[in-house]
């Protein structure tokens, strides 16, 4: 409910069990490559996410409605786990959700950018963050992207997007914007944790999103030959990098993909680095991040049973069932034969 | 057709000063449609190239980005096309092929590097890079295409109005002008033997009508000797 009071993971943790029991295990998967996406939205109308096809039912159809329903349900279970949680346990949980509410205002902007109607932002966001309904709403009725910025003045991303703002009005691009969102919430998912063995795997597992992003982005800015400065776009709090390590190896992808292939990340995705010197994409890379942030999200779970670690690892199931159904559904409609949606999915 | 043409002898020489023109024309535009089938063969090949090539990028950029909308949500997708700023811009020029003017585009931001596409890099993947990529790609194939088609369409309607004029020259006009010189020469050729008839014709009658009088004179001469010699006496 609130980061005030004492941590209560036992309640929160014993809530969190009962609804991993509900998601999708590898049978649900090998019959769902086998669906059209109108067999897959009714497989869900049948399971877990019948209230939210049932809701979403007659706004869309097809792909679209699984996805926003895929999308209303996170939001659902995601909020429920904010809800029941207190104190410290609020406040470890919060500041990984948080990731939804920089999609949140990352979406107000880009609408508010585009002229896109109010009804059109409101039903792209993905209510699984910290933001309440009122400021929700109060970013639905900001008409420009200063009043995006006033809005949220008094969060995390108010002084980053003031200060960001300056450099948007001066270029009209959103990237400083966008930026400064993403920046502001990894800057503090590291911030201030408490001690203890279980925040210090939960600790491990955030210092490993940070370095996948970290090299993920390297790897993109070096591969891009932009002429970028890539310690713009390094985030503090990982391990493998530091500002002046990052901004030296971006510069050269032979330097980059070695010093990772070496680091406490080579068995988890030295394959995929491999895969990168012959094929010319980084969707391997991050599908081995990917991979390796699931493995990692699994460990929590069992390591200590009554803590963080387990309402995170539930999290990340949930993200990751989300995503796999989409892939699914959206990998239908475009043709794709089961074979290569299986590629694609990460299952642990 | 041919009798519509005065037989004269001035028609006759304007009607081969014609022909002369119009063979030397026929030769010319002989020649221009052979140079054009020849440049056409060249954009027709490059025309093939670059359809092929437009095929694979429009399939490679529909695949990354289907993967994209599969593995980031069509959400995803649209918020990071929604940020672009600079949109794509095309100029165009023309320039001159045996004559026929085809336009050449220019095209400026179409490839754009990872921080002029509008997103944010720190909170979007490398899929959403590579569908971004794909598509730069295939807007430049659609541009090379727009100018390749177009040249060779310009080419070929060129090539038709030069074959059309070409056979006109040579099935319709040229026949028409040697019937008429052949129908002027043959009218004139006759318009010759009749009057070196009629000629000897006159010549005959006066050479008789002559004939005739030198008889009567040598008749009244003789006729006047006898009566002379009568009055003497």
């Amino acid at each position: 409910m609130s980061a005030a009071g004492s941590s209560n993971p036992e309640f929160v943790v014993a809530r969190v069990r009962a609804r991993r029991g509900q998601l999708y295990g590898d049978e649900e998967y090998r019959k769902l490559v086998r669906m059209t996406p109108a067999e897959i939205a009714r497989f869900m109308e049948e399971s877990s996410y019948e209230t939210e096809v049932n809701a979403l039912g007659s706004r869309h159809g097809g792909v679209d409605l699984i996805e926003y329903a895929l999308n209303a349900n996170l939001a659902k279970q995601f909020e429920g786990i904010l809800d029941w949680s207190e104190g410290s346990l609020y406040d470890l949980i919060a500041r990984y959700l948080r990731k939804f509410d920089a999609w949140n205002v990352k979406t107000v902007i880009r609408g508010v950018y585009t002229g896109a109607s109010q009804e059109a932002i409101e039903v792209d966001l993905i209510r699984a963050g910290e933001f309440d309904d009122r400021r929700i709403r109060r970013l639905l009725e900001a008409d420009s992207i200063e009043a995006v910025v006033e809005a949220l003045e008094d969060t995390i991303y108010g002084e980053p997007l003031r200060a960001a703002y300056a450099e948007f009005e001066e270029s009209d691009v959103l990237v400083p914007l966008e930026n400064a969102v993403d920046r502001a919430f990894y800057e503090r998912l590291l911030e201030n944790l408490p001690g203890g063995e279980p925040i210090r795997q939960y600790e491990a597992f955030l210092k490993a999103e940070v370095d996948f992003r970290n090299a993920t982005n390297a790897l993109r800015l070096a591969r891009s030959g932009a002429e970028i400065d890539p310690a713009e776009y390094f985030i503090e709090g990982g391990e493998l990098f530091t500002r002046d390590t990052l901004a030296r190896l971006a510069r050269n992808v032979d330097e980059l993909v070695e010093y990772i292939a070496e680091s406490q990340y080579a068995d988890e995705l030295g394959p995929a680095l491999r895969e990168l010197e012959e094929v010319d994409s980084l969707i391997a890379f991050e599908h081995a991040t990917d991979a390796a942030l699931l493995a990692y999200g699994d460990r929590l779970g069992t390591i200590h049973p009554v803590s963080v670690t387990p309402v995170i690892s539930y999290i990340l199931a949930k993200e990751r069932e989300t995503e796999n159904i989409r892939a699914i559904a959206r990998g239908k409609e475009a043709g794709l034969s089961a074979d290569e949606i299986e590629s694609e999915l990460v299952i642990t | 057709m041919a009798k519509d043409v005065k037989p004269t002898r001035k028609n006759l020489m304007a009607i081969e000063d014609r022909i002369e023109l119009s063979e030397r024309g026929h030769d010319t535009l002989e020649q221009k449609r052979d140079g054009l089938i020849m440049e056409f063969m060249d954009i027709l090949d490059q025309a093939q190239d670059v359809r092929s090539d437009m095929a694979d990028d429009y399939e490679t950029a529909q695949r990354k980005i289907d993967m994209a909308r599969a593995m980031e949500g069509d959400v995803a997708v649209r918020g990071a096309a929604a940020a672009l700023k600079e949109h794509p811009e095309i100029t165009t020029q023309s320039k001159n092929i045996m004559g026929v003017v085809v336009p050449q585009i220019e095209s400026s931001k179409v490839k754009k590097s990872l921080d002029e596409r509008g997103y944010g890099l720190l909170g979007s993947s490398a899929r959403i890079d590579e569908a971004a990529d794909a598509y730069e790609e295939l807007l430049e194939s659609v541009i090379l295409a727009a100018e390749v088609e177009t040249a060779m369409k310009k080419m070929l309607e060129e090539i038709e109005t030069t074959k059309r004029r070409v056979n006109a020259l040579e099935f319709t006009l040229l026949p028409q002008l040697y019937e008429n010189q052949e129908y002027i020469e043959q009218k004139l050729e006759e318009q010759e033997r009749e009057e070196i008839f009629r000629l000897k014709k006159i010549k005959a009658k006066k050479e008789e009508e002559e004939a005739k009088e030198e008889a009567e004179a040598e008749a009244a001469a003789a006729a006047a000797a006898v009566e002379e010699p009568e009055a003497a006496d």
